[in-house]
């Protein structure tokens, strides 16, 4: 098998100041994780490696650049997926960690739970000695202002999205040489929800799924709209029925738009190395490496390609 | 048809009546809005949990959920909708301290209660969760004030318990919601090889789904969880399309069982799949609960009602209480096989 690595940076409209640093930041994982698969990793590693790279990465709403809930606090969400066995592990409203996406998948690992949230997720995490980071370290200038702005205004979460304002979610799709794949969703969610709030990065089958037998899908948008449809598993519910990753995208992010108008974008694999990266918002950075080649793109039908000789994880 | 909807104007104009038929579905009657009472025959299912439900409190469980269906057929008959019907329900199988639900929900490894619970609106897909949240008495209501008075959909532990507060939500000391029972089984599993899975024995997640006579669906599910699980475990319930779903076009469902198995395969999502492809209730049930059993080696239950009112209860594991109200008859049943038919006035 092939090993495709496919990569998103969050739905929204992305504002101009941002569209760089935002292509950049999906190649850097992209190249990443494919580098994690061409040396012999598994997808599982790959994607983690991936998100890894993109929470690290203060351009993005994941990890360090997350925004703020209405307190002025860092809660953070992710999911990891294993399309092997289905197993997966996913925290919501965890605070003061750098990697949420490499405790998800310690969630799965060692324990015999599926999610862990809250006081009792943060507790377990000083228990495996994780790392932990300040919520200063976390926060952004960007995000502050951001914070300040909306709390001013007491804008409300559908105002947000309706004006895609808003921030979004990391994710990253892969399939590896043995033909398993992975997906991995990690966000700070969105700027002044209430304490409290999970959206649908954490929410297996609406963040993401992973099911060999048919592909991969990580989502990112307006977050309620994406539980309201289980977006993820509706993507792999058409490519099922024989749709390729492209047609599945479209027609799920089309059925979520006109049944709860929501807006959204996401990755997908199939089970033999097709791939999409699609969204029915302004914008998405989105990058994908298959062969060597790395495609990338931000605006809508936008597709730009470059060959690759050397890939490291920076 | 004709006949009934004249008598219906008739009794309007005459004022309040509270009750038409028992097997009608009276218009609700406000002052200057009459709503249109549709043409469904309304049904309800609920579910007490699926597990391994011991002969002594065979009869209890069968009272509860007995309990639980008339009240939420009540509900439908007097024109209500389906989502109340579901809440309504359900807060009577969480105040019911046989159930793994509110009062009498199961402790977690340091001895608190956290509660999971979800409700699912199938006319807009709207819905309403929490999870891990203590100190109320019924998660389910809270759930449902996250989908009508929030932006969000799922509200978890410290956060749920502060929007709780501002709702005006009394709180319920820890101690009130535990019974004997569940502290009992608590320190059991303390003990060095215990084996908390396998002791779950009979204490299922609870829920109810229903179609009302506009032809609307919901789901409602409520469950303190694992016992002995980890602080902050979240399981299917509170999860969209594990723990439950409804949508007008396809039907409802509300699943209970190993909640990590339920999760893996999206199990109330991946039956109404089965019958968006043509299969009944009964066969999507069956062919959801096989994939589980087959693909991760879980087991489990689910109920379900689909647009035409076809319903059914079905479980992979030794038992699962449930009961069902459907043309004034009451259904209730326990073991494999099993569906006791009684006459509605009978029952009541």
């Amino acid at each position: 098998m092939e090993p495709v690595i496919v990569i998103h940076g969050g739905a929204w409209a992305i504002p101009d100041h941002l569209a760089e640093c935002s292509k950049t930041g999906v190649k850097n994982a992209a190249k990443c994780g494919y580098s994690v698969l061409v040396n012999g990793g598994n997808s599982m590693q790959a994607v983690e490696s991936a998100v890894r790279i993109l929470e690290d990465d203060r351009s993005f709403d994941a990890g360090h650049g997350a925004v703020l809930n209405a307190n002025g606090d860092v809660e953070l969400d992710a999911l990891i997926m294993d399309g092997k066995n289905l197993a997966a592990g996913t925290v919501s409203c965890i605070k003061n960690i750098s990697n949420p996406v490499t405790y998800a998948r310690l969630v799965l690992e060692k324990t015999s739970h599926s999610m862990l949230t809250g006081k009792g997720a943060d507790a377990y995490a000083e228990k495996l000695n994780i790392a932990r980071v300040s919520r200063d370290e976390l926060v952004t200038e960007y995000a502050i202002q951001e914070w300040e702005q909306y709390h001013k205004y007491k804008q409300s979460v559908t105002n947000l999205f309706n004006t895609e304002k808003a921030h979004d979610t990391v994710g990253a799709v892969a399939i590896d040489s043995e033909g398993n794949v992975s997906c991995a969703t990690s966000t700070g969610g969105i700027t002044n929800k209430m304490v409290g709030r999970v959206g649908d990065s954490p929410i297996l089958g609406c963040g993401g799924y992973a099911d060999n037998h048919t592909g991969a899908v990580s989502t990112t948008g307006h977050g309620e709209s994406i539980m309201k449809v289980t977006l993820a598993r509706l993507v792999l519910f058409y490519m099922e029925q024989g749709d390729t990753p492209k047609a599945a995208a479209d027609q799920a992010l089309e059925y979520m738009l006109h049944r709860v108008h929501g807006r959204g974008g996401l990755v997908a694999v199939s089970k033999n190395g097709q791939w999409a990266a699609r969204f029915t918002t302004k914008r998405m950075a989105w990058a994908s490496i298959q062969n060597g080649i790395l495609t990338y793109g931000l605006n809508p039908e936008e597709k730009f390609q470059e060959c690759l000789d050397n890939f490291s994880c920076r | 048809m004709q006949e009934e909807s004249s008598e219906r104007g008739r009794k309007r104009r005459n004022g309040a009546v509270k009750q038409v038929g028992i097997s009608g579905c009276m218009a609700r009657i406000g002052r200057g809005k009459i709503s249109h009472a549709g043409n469904m025959k309304p049904v309800i299912v609920v579910h007490g949990g699926a597990g391994k439900i011991v002969k002594e409190l065979d009869e209890t469980y069968r009272l509860g959920v007995k309990r639980a269906v008339l009240k939420g057929y009540d509900v439908l008959r007097q024109g209500g909708s389906a989502l109340t019907a579901v809440e309504e329900a359900v807060i009577v199988m969480e105040d019911e301290p046989i159930f793994n639900a509110g009062h009498g929900s199961v402790l977690n490894e340091k001895g608190y209660i956290e509660m999971d619970a979800i409700i699912m609106d199938g006319k807009n897909l709207d819905s309403g969760a929490v999870s891990a949240v203590r100190n109320i008495a019924n998660p389910i209501k809270l759930a449902r004030l996250v989908m009508e008075k929030t932006d969000h959909m799922l509200l978890t532990c410290e956060g749920a318990t502060l929007f709780a507060k501002a709702q005006g939500i009394p709180e319920t000391p820890n101690d009130t919601l535990i019974t004997e029972r569940s502290r009992k089984r608590w320190m059991k599993n303390l003990k060095e090889n215990s084996n908390p899975i396998a002791d779950q024995i009979g204490l299922g997640t609870v829920g109810a789904v229903a179609i009302d006579c506009e032809g609307n669906m919901a789901c409602a599910t409520s469950t303190g969880g694992l016992t002995n699980k980890m602080v902050g475990r979240v399981g299917d319930t509170a999860c969209i399309g594990s723990g439950g779903y409804a949508d007008n076009n396809v039907g409802a469902v509300s699943t209970t069982g190993h909640g990590e198995s339920i999760m893996k395969v999206i199990l109330a999502r991946l039956i109404l799949h089965y019958m968006e492809q043509g299969k009944s209730p009964e066969e999507a049930a069956d062919a959801g609960l096989n994939y589980m059993k087959s693909r991760v080696e879980g087991t489990g239950g689910a109920i379900i009602v689909n647009s035409s009112g076809d319903w059914t209860a079905k479980f992979s594991t030794n038992q699962m209480s449930w009961a069902a109200v459907k043309d004034d008859q009451l259904h209730i049943g326990i073991y494999h096989g099993e569906n006791n038919v009684i006459p509605l006035e009978k029952a009541l």
